[in-house]
C-alpha cells in the first residue's frame, strides 16, 4: 500500500469522526435521530459559496460556517427539536421533515446544479517520498488538535454528565439545578456546527450540491453504530472502521461492493453488538 | 360485528364510484395511493401498536413487486397467478418473522436498532437490484409482462386494489377488538412486565412484523400490476421512508389512517407538483407540523367518525365467564437456593446463598439495605445470570432461563417500583393478567377471553377499600404509586402462581392500606395453598405473616428461622433491627 | 425562627384536571412540616408544586417572601429548593459520585459517607445497580449536602431499613438545626413523628389538619388515614 493511499484513508476517517462526533452527541447523548444532521454538512460545505458570492474574503469562510450553521441549528432546534426530547421515534419523522426543508430552501437560493469550491490552501507538501495535497494535512491536523483538545476538556468538565443527566431523567435534572432547556439547545448547536466545519473543510474536495447531505449521514450512523455511542475512542475506532472498509473494499472490488460491506457490517454489530465495539472489546 | 361491517360498505361506497365518477385516469392514480396506503396500513399496524418502527419496508414492497412480475411472465391463469402472489406474500412474512424473532430475542425493548437494521437491509436491497441487471433489469427496471389477469391498470384492476385494502381494513378492524391487538398494544407499554406474565415477546413482536411485511407485499404484488414496470427505487430507502409518512400524516393509531394519508398526500403532491414551485417546502414543512401538533395524524382528527383503536372495556362484574385454567406447572413446593453466587458488573451480589424453603406458606427476606434481596428475587425469574450454583423449584432448575418462561414454572412477581401497563386501562391491565398463561392461540382470536375472571382476582377486585374498582382514571399510569402496587398485585395473582414473589408490596402504603395489602397476601397463601415471598422492612408486617424469615447481609444468608427465632439471633441483631410504619 | 417558606391557597394538578385545591403551609427557617394523607390525596402533587416539577394553576409560592410560583424547577433550585422525589429518584446512568456532586454542594458528603458507608463503597458505580433502599439513601444524601435553604422530600423512607431511616431523622434534624427549612411527604407516621415540628394532613387534596407536633394526637392523624 503506497503512503498517499494511507495518507486517504487518514483524510475519510477524519472528516468522517468530525462528522459522527456531532451525531454522537445529537443522537447518543440528547437521543435525537437527527436525520437532518447530513444537511448541516452540505450548509457548511456552503459557506465558501455564500462568503464568494457575497464579495467577502476568503479567511471569513470559518466565522460564515460557524454563524449560518449555528443559527440554523438554533432555529431548528428552538422551534421543533425541543419539542421532541424523549420521543426519539417523533424526532426521526420531524428531523426528516427538517432536512427535506434544509434541502428545498438551499436550492431555492443556490440552484440545483454543483458549486466548485477552490482550495484554499492550493499545492502539495513531499512526506516520506509522497507527495499529496498540503490543504488536506492541514485538515487533518486540526481534526487531530481539535479531538485533542475536546478529549482533554471532556475529561475534566461536568457538561457530559449534565448532558447525560438531562436526557435519562429531565424531572430530576430540573430539580438538581439543571436549565434543561439551555443545555440541549447548546449542545443540538454544538454538535450541529462540527457537521459544518466538516463540510467545509470537504468543500474543496468534493461536489457540493444540496443532495449531498444523505451519505455522510448513513455513514456517520453506521460508524457510530460500530463505534458505540459512549466514549471519542469508539467513535474513532467506528469512523475507521466504516471508512476503511468502504475504501478498501472499495478500491479492491467495486464502489457497490464497498457499500454493500458496509451495511452488512452494520447490520451485523446493529444485531450482535448494539453498544458497538467499544464494548465488544471490553 | 356490524359496525366493522358499516365501516367496510362505507369505505366501499367511497372508492367504488371513483371510475364513474371522476374517470378512468383518476381512478388510475387513487389505485396507486391505495397501494401505498395498503403498505403504510401494515406499518401503522406494526408502529402503532407494539411500538416497533420499520425503515425499511420497501424490502417486502420491492421484492415482492419483482417476485410478482417474474411469476407474471412465466405464470398463465389466473389460479395460477394468485397462488403465486400468496406464495410470495407467505415466504416474505415468514422470512420478515424470521428477522425480528432473532433480533428481539433475549431483549426487552425495542429501541432505533431494530428500524435502523431494516433500514441498512432496503439500502442493500437497493444496491442489488441495481446491480443484478441480469435478473431485475437493472436501473431500467423489470418489465415485459402482463398484469394480474390480464386486468387494465386504467381499468378493472382498481376494482381489485380497492377490493384489497378494503380487505385490509375489515382484517384490521377485527383484530382491534380481539386480545390478540391488546397484547400487542402491551408489548409498546411495558415489556418487561409483559414479559413477567409469560409472554415471550420476541414473538408478539415477530408475528406484527411479519403480518406488516405480508402487507407491504401484498402491496408490492398490486404494484408490479399496476405500474407495468418495477425499478429499483421501489425496494429502496426512500419509498420506505415515503410510507413511513404516508403512516404518520394519516394517522398509525387508526386503521384508515395510512390510506387516509396515502390518498391525502398522494393527491396533494399530484396536483401541488406542477401548480406550485415550492411544494415540496410546503409538504415538508406540514409534516413536521403533523408530527409535533397531532402525532396522531389526520385520523385522530376526524376521531370523532372514525373508530378508535382501543374500544373500552368494561370492569364491573357481571357476566363473567370462566377462564381455563392456566396451562403452566403450578405444584406447590420447595425453592432451594444451592450454594448461588451472583455478579453484576464487578459487584459481587450474592454470595453462595444456600438455602431450602418449606413447601408452602409465606417467607419473608428481610436484611439491610444492599443485602441482595431483589437480586435474589432476580435470579429466580432469569433477571439476572448466575455466576454459579443451582436454583430449584420443586425439584427443577428454574435458573438462567428467560423471564417469559418463569410463569411457565408457577413463578409469579411483583416487582419493587410498581410496574404496570400505564397507557392502558385498569381493566385492559386485568384482561391481560387473565390471558397470561392460559390463553390458546384461539384465544387471541376470541372476544370472549376479555371476560375472565379468576376467583383469585375477583377475590382481590370485589375486597372492600381497594382502589381499583371505582377508579376513574382511563390510565393505569395516572394512579398514585400506592394504587399502582394494588394492580400489580392483582396482576400478579391472576393465574395463581404456585410461587408469588412479592418486593415490598407495601411500600408507600399507608399504615391502612398496609394493612390491606397484608390481608389479601394471607388470604392469597390460604385459598392457593401457595409458597409465597415477601420482601419487607416493615417488621410488624414480617411477624404477622411470616411462616419463617430469611436474613440476608451483604449477599449471605445468615439466619433461616422463624421470626422469634430470627429475632433472638445475635448475629441478625448486630446487623438489622427492623422498625414499624 | 423566621418564616422560610410559604404556600398560599395553592391549587393545581396535571395537564388541566386538578388535584390539589387551596393548600395553605408555612415553614419556619429550622422548622420540619410534616406532610401526611392516604394514597392518592395529592401528596406527590403538592410536592411537585412546591419544588416547581408542576406548575400551579392557583395560589401562591414564597421564598423569604419571594413570589417564585411561576418560576420552573430549574430556577426554584437556583434560590435555594432541593428536592428528593419519590420515583426515579437517581440518574441510574451516571455514578454514584455524580449523582452526589451534580448539583453545586453546600458541604462535604463526608459525614454522611460514615452513617451510609455503601455510598463510599460504591461512588465509582453507576447508581442503576444499586437496590431499591439504597437509592433512596443516595437521593436523600444528594438532598441533604446541596446549597438549599429548604428541602422537599418525598416519601424518603420507602424500602429503607429501620436503621437508616433513624439515621436519616437524625440528618433532617441536624440539617433544619443548621437553618434549612424541611417538608416532608411521608406514609411511615414514627418516622415523622420522630422529626417534624408541624403536621399538615391532606385529603381529598385539601389540606384537613394542620396542628404543631405538641398539639397532635395520633388518634386524629390515623382517623384521617383511615380508608
Amino acid at each position: 500500500m503506497s503512503f498517499a493511499l494511507i495518507l486517504n484513508l487518514v483524510w475519510h476517517v477524519g472528516t468522517l469522526a468530525l462528522i459522527a462526533l456531532g451525531l454522537a452527541i445529537v443522537f447518543g447523548k440528547l437521543r435525537i435521530l437527527n436525520m437532518a444532521h447530513g444537511e448541516f454538512v452540505m450548509i457548511g460545505a456552503y459557506s465558501p459559496v455564500i462568503t464568494s458570492s457575497m464579495g467577502l474574503p476568503g479567511w471569513l469562510q470559518l466565522p460564515v460556517c460557524l454563524l449560518t450553521v449555528g443559527l440554523v441549528a438554533l432555529a431548528v432546534e428552538r422551534t421543533v427539536v425541543c419539542r421532541l426530547y424523549g420521543r426519539m421515534f417523533d424526532s426521526l419523522l420531524a428531523t426528516w421533515g427538517i432536512s427535506i426543508l434544509l434541502r428545498e430552501a438551499v436550492e431555492l437560493i443556490f440552484g440545483r446544479g454543483y458549486q466548485s469550491v477552490s482550495l484554499p490552501i492550493p499545492g502539495t507538501v513531499q512526506i516520506f517520498g509522497t507527495s499529496y495535497p498540503a490543504y488536506r494535512i492541514a485538515i487533518i491536523g486540526c481534526i487531530a488538535l481539535g479531538f485533542a483538545i475536546l478529549a482533554w476538556w471532556n475529561s475534566r468538565s461536568m457538561v457530559a454528565t449534565r448532558i447525560k443527566a438531562m436526557v435519562e431523567n429531565p424531572g430530576l435534572a430540573q430539580a438538581v439545578g439543571i436549565n434543561t432547556g439551555r443545555l440541549s439547545a447548546w449542545a443540538f448547536v454544538f454538535g450541529c456546527c462540527t457537521a459544518g466545519l466538516a463540510g467545509l473543510a470537504l468543500a474543496p474536495t468534493i461536489r457540493v450540491e444540496p443532495m449531498m447531505g444523505l451519505d455522510y449521514l448513513i455513514k456517520s450512523f453506521f460508524a457510530l453504530v460500530v463505534g458505540g455511542l459512549g466514549t471519542l475512542e469508539g467513535l474513532g475506532l467506528g469512523a475507521g472502521i466504516i471508512a476503511g472498509t468502504q475504501s478498501l473494499v472499495g478500491a479492491a472490488l467495486n464502489q457497490t461492493y464497498g457499500y454493500l460491506a458496509v451495511l452488512s457490517l452494520s447490520i451485523l454489530f446493529l444485531w450482535l453488538k448494539p453498544d458497538g465495539i467499544h464494548s465488544a472489546l471490553r | 360485528m356490524a359496525s366493522i361491517l358499516l365501516y367496510a360498505s362505507l369505505l366501499l361506497a367511497v372508492l367504488l364510484p371513483i371510475p364513474v365518477l371522476f374517470g378512468d385516469f383518476t381512478a388510475y392514480q387513487i389505485g396507486l395511493y391505495l397501494i401505498y396506503g395498503i403498505a403504510a396500513q401494515g406499518i401503522g399496524f406494526l408502529w402503532g401498536k407494539t411500538g416497533v418502527l420499520p425503515l425499511g419496508q420497501a424490502i417486502f414492497f420491492g421484492v415482492s413487486a419483482y417476485a410478482g412480475a417474474m411469476s407474471l411472465r412465466i405464470a398463465d391463469g389466473l389460479a395460477l397467478q394468485l397462488a403465486a402472489a400468496a406464495g410470495i406474500v407467505l415466504l416474505l412474512s415468514a422470512a420478515a418473522f424470521v428477522l425480528a424473532f432473532l433480533i428481539f430475542r433475549g431483549r426487552s425493548e425495542s429501541g432505533p436498532y431494530f428500524s435502523l437494521i431494516t433500514l441498512a437491509l432496503a439500502m442493500i436491497a437497493e444496491q442489488i437490484a441495481g446491480a443484478a441487471t441480469e435478473f431485475t433489469g437493472g436501473f431500467n427496471g423489470f418489465s415485459g409482462f402482463a398484469s394480474l389477469g390480464g386486468l387494465d391498470p386504467f381499468g378493472n384492476l382498481y376494482y381489485i386494489i380497492a377490493a384489497a385494502a378494503t380487505g385490509m381494513s375489515l382484517l384490521l378492524f377485527a383484530i382491534n377488538r380481539l386480545p390478540a391487538n391488546l397484547i400487542a398494544r402491551a408489548v409498546a407499554d411495558n415489556e418487561p412486565r409483559l414479559q413477567l406474565l409469560g409472554f415471550p415477546t420476541h414473538t408478539v413482536k415477530g408475528l406484527a412484523f411479519a403480518f406488516s411485511a405480508a402487507s407491504a407485499a401484498l402491496a408490492g404484488i398490486l404494484f408490479a400490476s399496476h405500474q407495468g414496470i418495477v425499478t429499483p427505487t421501489s425496494t429502496g430507502f426512500a419509498l420506505s421512508a415515503e410510507l413511513v409518512i404516508l403512516t404518520a400524516i394519516g394517522g398509525r393509531f387508526h386503521v384508515l389512517g395510512p390510506l387516509i394519508g396515502a390518498i391525502v398526500v398522494g393527491w396533494a403532491s399530484a396536483e401541488l407538483r406542477f401548480n406550485f414551485p415550492y411544494w415540496e417546502l410546503l409538504m415538508a414543512a406540514a409534516f413536521i407540523v403533523v408530527v409535533l401538533k397531532a402525532p396522531g395524524g389526520i385520523a385522530e382528527l376526524l376521531e370523532k367518525s372514525i373508530q378508535r383503536i382501543s374500544p373500552d372495556l368494561p370492569i364491573e362484574e357481571s357476566d363473567r365467564t370462566g377462564a381455563p385454567m392456566p396451562k403452566g406447572r403450578r405444584i406447590v413446593g420447595s425453592l432451594e437456593f444451592e450454594n448461588v453466587h451472583l455478579m453484576v458488573g464487578v459487584v459481587r451480589i450474592l454470595n453462595g446463598v444456600s438455602f431450602a424453603t418449606p413447601d408452602t406458606g409465606i417467607i419473608s427476606i428481610i436484611g439491610p439495605n444492599g443485602a441482595g434481596k431483589t437480586s435474589a428475587l432476580n435470579a429466580i425469574t432469569g433477571h439476572l445470570r448466575l455466576s454459579s450454583g443451582t436454583i430449584r423449584l420443586v425439584g427443577d432448575r428454574v435458573n438462567s432461563r428467560p423471564p417469559w418462561k418463569a410463569l411457565e414454572s408457577g413463578i409469579g412477581r411483583k416487582l419493587q417500583v410498581p410496574s404496570v401497563f400505564n397507557s392502558l386501562s385498569i381493566a385492559e391491565n386485568i384482561a391481560i393478567s387473565m390471558l397470561a398463561d392460559r390463553a390458546s392461540w384461539a384465544d387471541y382470536l376470541r372476544t370472549d377471553a376479555f371476560n375472565w375472571r379468576s376467583e383469585e382476582l375477583s377475590r382481590v377486585l370485589n375486597r372492600q377499600g381497594v382502589p381499583l374498582k371505582n377508579s376513574n382514571e382511563k390510565q393505569a399510569g395516572k394512579l398514585p404509586q400506592g394504587h399502582r402496587q394494588f394492580l400489580e398485585f392483582a396482576l400478579a395473582i391472576a393465574s395463581k402462581p404456585s410461587l408469588l414473589l412479592l418486593d415490598e408490596p407495601c411500600a408507600g402504603l399507608s399504615p391502612e392500606e398496609t394493612a390491606l395489602m397484608t390481608s389479601l397476601v394471607r388470604e392469597f397463601q390460604e385459598n392457593s395453598g401457595s409458597l409465597v415471598i415477601v420482601i419487607e422492612h416493615d417488621m410488624s408486617i414480617v411477624e404477622a405473616t411470616s411462616d419463617k424469615v430469611l436474613v440476608l447481609n451483604h449477599g449471605e444468608a445468615i439466619a433461616f428461622d422463624s421470626y422469634e427465632a430470627v429475632r433472638n439471633d445475635p448475629e441478625v441483631v448486630a446487623v438489622y433491627a427492623g422498625g414499624t410504619k | 425562627m423566621t418564616l422560610l417558606f410559604e404556600i398560599k391557597d395553592l391549587t393545581g394538578g396535571y395537564s388541566g384536571t386538578n388535584v390539589v385545591f387551596d393548600v395553605s403551609a408555612k415553614i419556619d427557617r429550622g422548622g420540619i412540616l410534616g406532610v401526611f394523607g392516604r394514597n392518592g390525596v395529592g401528596k406527590s402533587t403538592l410536592a411537585r408544586l412546591a419544588n416547581g416539577g408542576l406548575p400551579p394553576s392557583g395560589g401562591q409560592i414564597l421564598l423569604d417572601g419571594d413570589r417564585i410560583e411561576e418560576l420552573p424547577a430549574f430556577m426554584r433550585r437556583e434560590l435555594g429548593i432541593g428536592f428528593m422525589p419519590q420515583e426515579s429518584l437517581v440518574f441510574d446512568n451516571l455514578s454514584v459520585r455524580e449523582n452526589l456532586y451534580i448539583g453545586t454542594i453546600g458541604e462535604s458528603p463526608g459525614l454522611y459517607f460514615d452513617r451510609f458507608p455503601v455510598l463510599a463503597r460504591r461512588l465509582d458505580q453507576i447508581a442503576g445497580a444499586m437496590s431499591g433502599g439504597e437509592r433512596k439513601i443516595l437521593s436523600f444524601v444528594r438532598s441533604m449536602i446541596e446549597d438549599t435553604r429548604l428541602v422537599i422530600l418525598d416519601e424518603p423512607s420507602e424500602g429503607v431499613q429501620s436503621e437508616n431511616i433513624n439515621l436519616m431523622a437524625t440528618c433532617l434534624k441536624e440539617r433544619a438545626a443548621k437553618g434549612a427549612g424541611i417538608m416532608i411527604f411521608e406514609q411511615n407516621l414514627g418516622f415523622l413523628a420522630s422529626v417534624a415540628d408541624h403536621f399538615l394532613g391532606l385529603d381529598a387534596g385539601r389540606a384537613v389538619y394542620s396542628e404543631p407536633s405538641s398539639n397532635s394526637s395520633e388518634t386524629e392523624i390515623r382517623a384521617i388515614l383511615a380508608l
